[in-house]
Parts: C-alpha cells; structure tokens; sequence
C-alpha cells in the first residue's frame, strides 16, 4: 500500500511551471474565451464615498456634515473616528489604503448611513419638506402610498444610491423594499409602538433608506 | 466575390458590430451599461452619479465618449490619478520626522515684566551673543529675571520682575510676519483678524499666538531678543576665545567654544541664512519681521504653533479634522501639499508625465515661498564649514521663488524651473525626508516606476568584512542593483536637502587620507571607500544626481508599462496577470505614442473590456 502511494506521489510530482497565458496552450489557441479576470468586486474608494455622502447631505463642507449629522441624538461622532475605518490611507505613518471590505468598515458604512438616512427625512419629509427639487435623497411627494406608488418613489431612491433604475434590479427587489416600508410603517402606527421621532411613513422611508445605504452596491463597483 | 472573400470581410467588421452593440447610446440600456457608467463617475468625477446624471445617461444619444472626454479635463480625474501614485509613494510626512532646526525654531519664555504682568519673550537656542553670560541661551540672564531656564523643560527660579532698563539693553519689539500681512511695510498695519479666513484660507496661528499671556489682550507685537531681530544676510564670524571642554565646577553657562574654522577664519562673512551664519556669528538674525523664523508658543521642543487639518482626504481646502499643531508640522504639512499640486499640475494639464521625475518646474505658495527662501538654508552646512561650504548652494534656486506672502496658503504659482539641480518629485523635500537614505530614495523608485523589487536570494549569510555591498555573499543579489541607484543621490545630504557641491566635496578628498581626518569626512565621506559616501558604487551616477537617476528610469523599457500597470491596478481594483498582457501591451504602446500623456492611458484603459466588465459583478439580492 505505501508503495502505491509513493509511486502516485512520484507520478504526481512536476517540476515548478512558470504561470503562461491560456491562450498558448495546446489546444486553446481558437478556443472562444472570456479573458476577463474574474476578481472580487472594487471597493469604491473611500474619497468617492465621502464626496458622495457630502453632496448628499446638500453639497456641506465636511465639518458642516459633522455638525449637521450629529444633530440631536449624537447619530455621528466624528470625522476622525470613520476616516481609517472607511479604508483610507494614512499616507504620514505609511498605513495603506484599505481595498477590501471588513466588518469595522461595514459597521462604519451603516453608521454613517443611518445618520444621512434620518437626517434626510428629517430634511425631505418631515415638518414642513422644502419643494421636491431642493431635496437631497427623497425627492418625491410621500403623501400616501401604496404598493403602485412606493415603486416610483423607491426607483427615485435606487438611482440616487445605486445608480440605476430600481426596474433593471434583480427581479423581487422593489417588491421586497415595499414589503420592508409597509412592516415598518405597521410596526411604527401600531398602538403599543415604541416612542419615535418619526412619524410611520417617515420611519417607513428611514427603513427603505438604511437597506440601501447598506446594500452591497452602494460600496461596490 | 468568393464566399470566403465575403466571410473575410464580414469577419473585419465584426468587431465594429461588437462595439456598436456594446456602446451604451441606445434607449434600451441595460444593468451592464449603467454600471460601467457608474464606474466612469466613481473614477472619473470623483463621486458617484447624481440622479440627473442617471437620467441624462438614461436618455437615448447620450454622447458617452464626450462625457469621457470632459471629466478626462477635470480635477476628479487628476485627483483619481495623482492617487494611484500617492498611494505608491506615500508623499506626506508623519510626526517621527521633527523638523526642528535651531536657526529657525523661535521659541518663547514667560519673564515678568517691570509692571508685574507676565510677558513673552522670543529668542533662539543657540543664538550667538556678544554677552558671554547669554552666548547661546536666552539674552536674560538670572540676575535679571530670577528665572533658571531649562532645555525643554519649565523654568526653575522664582521670577522676579525684570527691569526696564535690561528689557531695552537686550529686547526688541517687532511687528512680526505671522502677525501682519504688511510686515515689511515701515508700519504695518494689517494685523490677522477679519477677513483673513478668506483671503489666506488655511493660515490659522494657534490662540496663544495671538493673544498676551493674560489670554485676553490681543497680540499686536512681540518682544523679542535683540540679536534675533537683526537683518543682515551675512555676518561676520565670531571668535569668542571659548576653548572646547566641560564647564568648570559651579559654572551654570558656558559660551559655545570655537571651531578649528571659526579660529582660522574670524572676520570672514558667513551666509546668515545657513545654520553655519547661526552657529558662528553674533551678526545673524531672524531677519526682517523675523520672516525667516517660525515662532512657538513656549521654549519646547515642539509646541503648538498653527491649526492644520489632520486628514484631508478630499484636499487641504476641505479639512475633515482642524486642530493645533506643532510647529513642526507647518512645514511637513506644505511639503505634502506641493507634490499634491505638482502631481495635479501634471495630470491636469496632462504634461509629459515623464516630469514628474524630470521636471525642473514645481508649484509653491506661501508657506512653501517662505521655506525655500529662508527655512530651507537652515539645514546646512555643519561639518561643510571645514570646507568653506557656508553658503549653500541650494536645489531650488531662491531667485526664482515667487514674491508670495508666508501668509498665503491659498496662492499657489507654478515656478517652471527650479534650477539645475532640480528633479521632478525627486529633489522636493517631501521625499528626500520620507525616504531619508539614499537607498532608500532609489528603492522607491525602482519599485514604483520600474515595477520591480528586491527579493533576496535563498542563502545562508555568513559573516563578511567586505564592505562592498555588491560583492558580498548574501547582500550582492540586491545591492548590485540598489547601489548604483543610490549613488544618484550622493550629492543630496540623507534626511535633508543639502547639496554637495563637486567644488567643495570632491569624489575623494585628499585631507581625508589623513591619520586623523577632519570631521567633515567621517560625515560626507565612507572611510572603506575613500570616497563621498554612496559614491562608491557608480562614481558617474554620483555626478549625475538625481536628475541622471530620472533620466535613466524614464529611457528604461520597463517605465511605459509600469506606468500602465500601476495605473490599470488601481483602476481595476486588482492585480494584473498574465491574461492582461495584451492589454497591458496596448496601454503601454498608447502611452508612449501619446508622448507620455496619462490622459490617453487612462481613455483607453477606461475604454477597454477589461474595464468596462471589470470583476464579476453576480447578481445581489
């Protein structure tokens, strides 16, 4: 038996091959191919977050943000507790920059998208809202809605954080989200609901935002 | 026409047809095309797509390539880059380098003044006086003050009011440049206040810059000792009969002892900008409205001095974190800033990208203006003084920094020739103190442009004398690369900008033969060699300087396409293989076809399949 197996791993053994391209193999030189390599999603750059997440939070100047964000019920902290977790580098104590997504850096991500969540219904929705064109993330009329309606108020969403239409998204998407907004609003109008600044449709948008502030997407390219 | 003849040309056009299909102008556009575009705003513009630009994209005839070609011109696509190469090189300088020399660190001790109130008075440690009880210490002395000063540390003693009469014997008071925009002027007047937040953005003294010590009434000039107040550029050595040794017993202060040089060459003029002017003659000072000192807040090491952003990740002008910071830091902080600017300048207005290692030009403001012309000197020439090196001869040629105000942070002026020592980012101070050795200097280089690195061999290392690094077992895999590249850099002083001039440090110095040689040669010269230190290698490559290093990496085949790789990496978020030859291939060939321009790489990279159907993007949920 031990000589079977020396004799398989002597079979198997090979001497060190240098990495070529497949096309020059034998046999894969007319072979139709997706050369492209086949790789993690990018992570989209810290700086294009933060600009994004500025311009979304009404095109403020960073500190401004910081002020704005924390507002009533310290929703943010500060600018230097995020900045590393976000994946920047550190170019004066030579820490590199992150390309990899971790679980400080999504926890990071969610923290951040909650504050512009709640800050922009605070903004968009609550109170009295400003006209449709002055608002940042919810630029709809929230008025009443229902399934037919939450589907053009989500794709408004959609494209403001993802960057297409909610239409071209995997199949089930917007339904799903309604489903999200509806059970939050019904958790938020029921009588024994827990105290909250927001109102159930307000607190029901809120949700719909945290999902895709949070959604893979958004932080992937 | 044969049917093959037919299929041939068929054949040729499929490619057309495939473009066509995949050019994302049509009105059906699908998840594809929208996700290339918002990979085109993420690296492109800086940001993700905004909604009107989703729904401009959505429209049919949207005129993707002119889209391409605006945000090639803009700002977001020279910061995308400038960002692949300062990842790379890593061009900000942190706080384990202090940059603290004594001729221009203007430090403050709080005296009590003939009124019973506290006051501040500046002065330099090391600053030389005709006084022996003050010669290189503060200009009152014990008697006067009551107060025992200590190296960085709080002053022993108890104070006692200091009289009016020694306050005007060895006390100036000036209207200093960080206080006043019009410091020069015969009276200035234009005092920081209201309206410099917008005229010089960014110029921020800390509180206690600004105020007396009650913390209250506002600063409108400060009491400095006199010798630093003086003007002169040059001044004439001073002897002061001090023999070298240790004081004797009960003997608090003992006056700076002179050198060989200065014993030989009392009375000769000496540059006051260079530490040299500083250390031997009691003629030099901080100059006119003490412009060539940066002041601090205590007698300290470091003290605070100026608010600065800690992080700018979006640019110094959007600072994400603003708070005091050491004195220190004011000139590492606008170090950073100019190869920021001079890598923008480049990408921006898509120079020859080979200038980023050649180019003679840079872009400075205020801050930089000031530290090129009076800050940057103050580094040399120590042990160059045996060899009559006092004034130095300067990387960046001061007749040729902009007349900018060190108040003006905001300014930024492109000076197209430094002078002929100047090379790209090579000669900026930046990188000659981050990489401080001169290996160092070359390793980055040949890492970063060249794309190569230095991998040791497999061996057992043995004990060696050989002091030639290129021959000794275990060490001559690398170093018979690394030395010659450092050799470019022997002519800049390491962790400093100091040239050595051929004049003054020749290759070999005969009074370095001696038994007991100078002190100048155990510094500039490497006793196994017999030659300037690094020189050993490549004696031509010494001459050269760094300019010959620069010269040399951008004629090497391997520049084009590391520069196409370094730049297709980070754009597509991976590392190249084997598979991406032919693109790598094409980029490069672009490239250089361009003259080196980075706007073509980056057209035709983001053009490409490989970054249009960049990663395997599986559906999400």
């Amino acid at each position: 038996m031990k000589a079977v197996v020396v004799l398989l791993l002597i079979g198997c053994a090979h001497d060190h091959l240098e990495p070529v391209s497949v096309t020059t193999l034998a046999g894969h030189e007319t072979l139709a191919q997706d050369t492209t390599p086949k790789e993690r999603r990018r992570m989209v750059p810290p700086e294009v977050y933060i600009r994004t997440y500025l311009e979304l939070f009404g095109g403020l100047a960073p500190l401004a943000v910081q002020q704005k964000a924390r507002g009533k019920g310290n929703l943010f902290d500060t600018w230097d507790d995020y900045l590393s977790a976000l994946g920047l580098p550190d170019l004066r104590v030579d820490i590199p920059r992150t390309t990899q997504t971790n679980a400080i850096m999504i926890a990071t991500f969610e923290r951040l998208g909650v504050a512009l969540c709640d800050r922009a219904v605070e903004h968009d929705l609550a109170g009295r809202p400003p006209p449709v064109s002055e608002r940042t993330v919810f630029a709809f009329d929230a008025g009443a809605t229902d399934e037919e309606s939450f589907a053009g108020k989500f794709d408004v969403l959609h494209r403001t954080f993802l960057g297409y239409p909610a239409g071209l998204a995997p199949s089930g998407r917007t339904a799903r989200f309604f489903d999200l907004f509806r059970d939050v609003v019904a958790r938020h109008a029921a009588k024994d609901a827990p105290k909250s600044a927001f109102k159930p449709e307000e607190a029901g948008w809120a949700a719909v935002c945290y999902g895709l502030v949070r959604h893979p997407e958004l932080v992937l390219y | 026409m044969s049917r093959v003849k037919r299929l041939v040309r068929l054949a040729r056009l499929l490619p057309a047809f495939v473009a066509l299909a995949a050019t994302p102008s049509r009105a059906d556009k699908d998840l594809t095309d929208y996700r290339y575009f918002r990979a085109l705003a993420i690296d492109l513009a800086g940001r993700m797509p905004s909604r009107a630009e989703v729904d401009a994209f959505a429209k049919p005839g949207f005129d993707l390539d002119g889209w391409i070609e605006t945000h090639l011109d803009g700002p977001a696509y020279a910061e995308r880059v400038r960002r692949v190469y300062m990842d790379l090189l890593r061009l900000e300088i942190g706080p384990s380098f202090q940059f603290l020399p004594p001729p221009i660190m203007l430090r403050r001790e709080t005296i009590v003044g003939p009124d019973k109130k506290d006051i501040y008075v500046y002065y330099r440690r090391g600053q030389r006086r005709r006084d022996a009880n003050t010669d290189g210490e503060f200009c009152l002395t014990e008697a006067d003050t009551g107060l025992v000063l200590q190296k960085n540390g709080p002053p022993t003693g108890t104070a006692k009011p200091v009289s009016q009469a020694a306050l005007d014997r060895s006390t100036v008071v000036v209207k200093p440049w960080w206080l006043y925009a019009d410091a020069s002027a015969e009276a200035p007047a234009d005092r920081y206040g209201d309206g410099w937040g917008q005229r010089f953005p960014g110029y921020m003294p800390v509180p206690a810059l600004l105020t007396e010590p009650d913390g209250k009434t506002a600063t409108t000039e400060v009491r400095v000792c006199r010798e630093e107040t003086q003007t002169a550029e040059y001044g004439m050595v001073f002897a002061s009969g001090q023999k070298p040794g240790p004081p004797p017993p009960g003997v608090k202060h003992v006056r700076p002892a002179d050198s060989g040089f200065v014993k030989s060459h009392a009375g000769r003029l000496v540059s006051c900008l260079s530490s040299t002017g500083f250390q031997i003659s009691v003629e030099c000072g901080c100059g006119p409205a003490l412009e060539r000192c940066l002041p601090s807040t205590s007698s300290q090491n470091d003290p605070p001095a100026f608010v600065l952003p800690t992080h700018t990740p979006l640019g110094a002008d959007l600072p994400f974190e603003l708070g005091p910071q050491p004195i220190s830091s004011w000139s590492r902080f606008w170090w950073g800033q100019e190869a920021v600017r001079f890598l923008d300048d480049v990408f921006l207005q898509d120079r020859d990208f080979r200038e980023i290692l050649t180019g003679r030009a840079t872009l400075v403001n205020g801050p930089l203006a000031q530290f090129y012309r009076f800050i940057a000197p103050a580094t040399c020439c120590g042990p160059g003084q045996e060899l009559d090196y006092t004034s130095p001869e300067p990387l960046f040629d001061p007749s040729r920094i902009p007349p900018l105000l060190p108040e003006d942070t905001a300014t930024w002026v492109r000076v197209p020739d430094r002078g002929p020592h100047a090379s790209g980012l090579l000669t900026m101070p930046v990188f000659l103190t981050k990489y401080g050795s001169r290996r160092a200097r070359a390793h980055v280089v040949y890492s970063a442009f060249l794309c190569k690195d230095f991998v040791a061999e497999n061996l057992k290392l043995e004990p060696s004398t050989e002091p030639n690094l290129m021959v000794r077992p275990g060490c001559s895999t690398c170093h018979a690369t690394l030395e010659p590249m450092a050799a470019y850099f022997t002519r800049v002083a390491e962790s400093d900008w100091t040239w050595l001039p051929p004049a003054v440090y020749p290759l070999s110095h005969p009074r370095c033969d001696a038994k007991n040689p100078p002190g100048f040669c155990k510094t500039a010269y490497d006793p196994a060699f017999k030659e300037l230190r690094a020189a050993y290698a490549s004696p031509a490559h010494a001459e050269r300087g760094p300019a010959g290093l620069a010269e040399d990496v951008v004629a090497a085949p391997e520049f084009p396409s590391c520069v196409a790789r370094q730049v297709a990496q980070s754009f597509l978020g991976r590392q190249l293989t084997t598979d991406d030859d032919a693109l790598l291939r094409d980029l490069a060939a672009t490239f250089v076809r361009s003259s080196f321009r980075m706007r073509a790489l980056v057209r035709e990279l983001v053009k490409s399949d490989a970054y249009r159907l960049a990663n395997d993007w599986k559906r999400a949920p």
